[in-house]
């Protein structure tokens, strides 16, 4: 997934950053507002990370200006604030999950997963595709009873596929999705992790519609 | 406490007496002299009925035979007399009297001027050099009557007065006192927590100055606690983010770092960094507790606050959390939410914590207001129990815990006016631990 995260306390941002990446997601992080609003006019996201309290406004205003145009992308919203009324007032700006800090990373990576799942349109994190038995919240795939293998950016690409299962993706909405803002992406890489998917699930797993993209295949 | 008295009855009652008295008093008055008046009037026809009468009696003496026999006057007609009279010699010899006269009310001898026996006023005059003497009697009964009817005819208007007195004042203090009663009013229906200022136009002069105080006072309590409040949620944000900050690098490291010393070191950090964040955070909940800020401005609703405070714990809690709430009705008390949910929380981790982990822990919340959240597990001795809302008291658990859940529960539980009561075994279970609170709910006047 492609994710934005919008948290101004330098140390708490780059951690986050570290662990969403490690979980094989691209994230963009910006420490203002007025940064994360240039942001979201030029990259489509698939999860915001929003800290309620930054430099130049709240969170909140920005959430509720976001909802008010119509933009539906999941949001998260990472605060110190605990109390109930702020925790209501979140939810009801249109925030998806309300997490308060100080949290456990790892909450936030189910947390992230779990929003995902829900955006999916499929809730259940137990999946069955052809041979393969998945399991979105473990993060891990079975063939034919044998547990697979993936690193987090092969999952990662595995996953843009599963929550689209009949969209034709291309290439660079994928770069988009496995790679943030400035990164340096071989020209062949999202051909080396295809091939690496189908090598590890099946060959049929992934079509390639020439000049146009990859879907997932036909089970 | 004596209960208050009420201005208007005391004005009412106080006013009506005033005014009764001072009737009485003149009517007492206006009564004496008009009976002193009617002594006069009925003295001076006394005198001049006997100056009339003498003459004619003498004439009528001389005249006669000289028979010894006094004579009784007859009547033209029959007729009830009102003065009678007695015509003696200096001797007292009878010589003449009126046909009703009775002597017993005459005196012994005649006398002369006015005089009173037991029953009559009489006046006595005398002629041929006193040797004949009339005195004629006018029963005091007749006086008393008159001055009776004219006493009763100045009372009588006093019965009307007192009810319409009565009647008079109260209306009229009630119309005085109509802005003081909008005033107690508008206080009596706005909520517990409600501290915007009291409007209330044309109160009396006595009273405004008292409102203007009440309204000056309610605007600082309000600044306070917000200024509380506002330091509260500031410092509870400067505390977490560097927490939250040194726990996300340190779980960091803790994945990053070779398994070894270091990741066991970091582990520890780690631990201790989650120590020091729940007991912050308990800190920071027992300073709201006992801070000024607990009851709300408007009334809210306990079950959708009860169910978003479970759903919230249900997330780690998962299975062996169960709510139940009174149907789709609202549970309305003027608690301040975040208040509630903390106390809830509390109460919730404390069963979850210290009951059966393998037994649910069931919150349940009736139309009543009574809030009941009950863990199975051993249950307590009643010593224990009793210390238990202490701070920092852990009963004989071995749970990980600060030890203040259950103070900062009971301490909101104090400042919002609700009953706090403990119950080992838990009502309804051979074992385990019970919470109640009892809220005080909104009354339906109080709702915006």
């Amino acid at each position: 997934m492609r994710v934005l995260l919008i948290e101004d306390t330098a140390g708490l941002g780059q951690a986050v950053r570290e662990q969403i990446s490690d979980d094989g997601h691209a994230v963009d992080w910006v420490q203002r507002l007025d940064h994360a609003e240039a942001s979201v006019r030029s990259t489509g996201y698939d999860l915001i990370l929003l800290d309620l309290q930054l430099p130049d406004g709240q969170g909140l205003d920005f959430l509720r200006q976001r909802r008010a145009a119509e933009d539906v992308t999941p949001v998260i919203i990472l605060t110190a604030r605990d109390q109930i009324s702020d925790r209501i007032a979140g939810l009801n700006a249109g925030a998806d999950d309300y997490l308060v800090k100080p949290f456990d990373l790892f909450e936030l990576s189910a947390r992230v997963a779990a929003v995902a799942r829900r955006y999916s349109g499929n809730p259940n994190p137990q999946l069955q595709l052809g041979a393969l038995h998945i399991d979105l919240s473990a993060r891990t795939v079975q063939r034919a009873g044998l547990t697979v293998d993936l690193t987090a950016r092969e999952w990662a690409l595995f996953e843009a596929f599963i929550q689209h299962p009949n969209a034709l993706l291309s290439k660079a909405q994928l770069e988009d999705r496995l790679y943030e803002f400035g990164a340096e992406i071989e020209s062949n890489a999202i051909e080396v992790y295809i091939s690496r998917l189908r090598k590890k699930l099946g060959r049929e797993l992934i079509e390639t519609v020439r000049g146009m993209g990859y879907r997932l295949g036909p089970v | 406490m004596k209960a208050a008295a009420s201005l208007q009855k005391r004005l009412s009652l106080g006013l009506t007496l005033m005014l009764s008295v001072l009737w009485l008093v003149a009517t007492v008055t206006a009564g004496l002299v008009v009976q002193g008046e009617l002594n006069e009037a009925f003295d001076s026809a006394l005198e001049e009925t006997a100056q009339r009468i003498l003459p004619l009696a003498v004439l009528e003496i001389i005249n006669r035979d000289a028979s010894d026999a006094a004579q009784h006057i007859a009547a033209l007609q029959a007729h009830n007399e009102y003065l009678t009279y007695l015509v003696r010699d200096n001797n007292g010899k009878i010589l003449m009297q009126s046909h009703d006269a009775d002597l017993a009310v005459f005196n012994p001898l005649p006398v002369e001027g006015f005089s009173n026996t037991a029953s009559h006023r009489l006046y006595g005059a005398s002629a041929l050099r006193e040797s004949v003497f009339i005195e004629v009697a006018e029963p005091l009964k007749h006086r008393r009557e008159a001055a009776l009817d004219a006493s009763r005819a100045l009372l009588l208007p006093l019965l009307g007065l007192i009810p319409l007195s009565l009647l008079g004042c109260w209306f009229l203090v009630r119309f005085s006192l109509r802005s003081v009663l909008a005033y107690r009013h508008a206080i009596e229906t706005r909520g517990a927590g409600d501290l915007s200022p009291i409007e209330v136009a044309n109160l009396p002069a006595e009273i405004d100055p008292l409102a203007a105080a009440v309204n000056h006072l309610l605007e600082r309590l309000r600044s306070a606690l917000e200024a509380e409040r506002s330091f509260t949620a500031n410092s509870a944000h400067e505390l977490r983010t560097p927490l939250a900050a040194t726990l996300a690098q340190v779980q960091r490291l803790r994945r990053e770092a070779p398994a070894g010393p270091l990741q066991v070191r970091a582990g520890q950090i780690e631990a201790s960094l989650r120590g020091l964040a729940r007991l912050c955070e308990k800190l920071m909940q027992l300073a709201k507790a006992e801070g000024g800020g607990l009851l709300a401005a408007s009334p809210q609703d306990l079950a959708l606050l009860s169910s978003y405070v479970v759903e919230e714990l249900g997330r780690t809690a998962g299975e062996r959390l169960k709510l139940s709430l009174p149907g789709s009705d609202q549970v309305l008390s003027n608690i301040d939410p975040d208040a509630f949910a903390i106390l809830l929380r509390n109460l919730i981790e404390n069963g979850l914590k210290h009951g059966a982990s393998d037994q649910p822990v069931a919150v349940s919340l009736s139309s009543s207001g009574l809030l009941c959240i009950s863990n199975a597990g051993p249950a307590l001795p009643a010593t224990v129990l009793a210390q238990l809302s202490g701070r920092f008291v852990r009963g004989n658990s071995q749970a990980e815990g600060s030890g203040l859940g259950l103070a900062i529960a009971t301490t909101i539980a104090r400042g919002v006016g609700a009953s706090l009561s403990l119950a080992s075994p838990a009502p309804g279970l051979p074992d385990g631990f019970a919470v109640s609170v009892q809220f005080v709910l909104s009354s339906p006047a109080s709702l915006p």
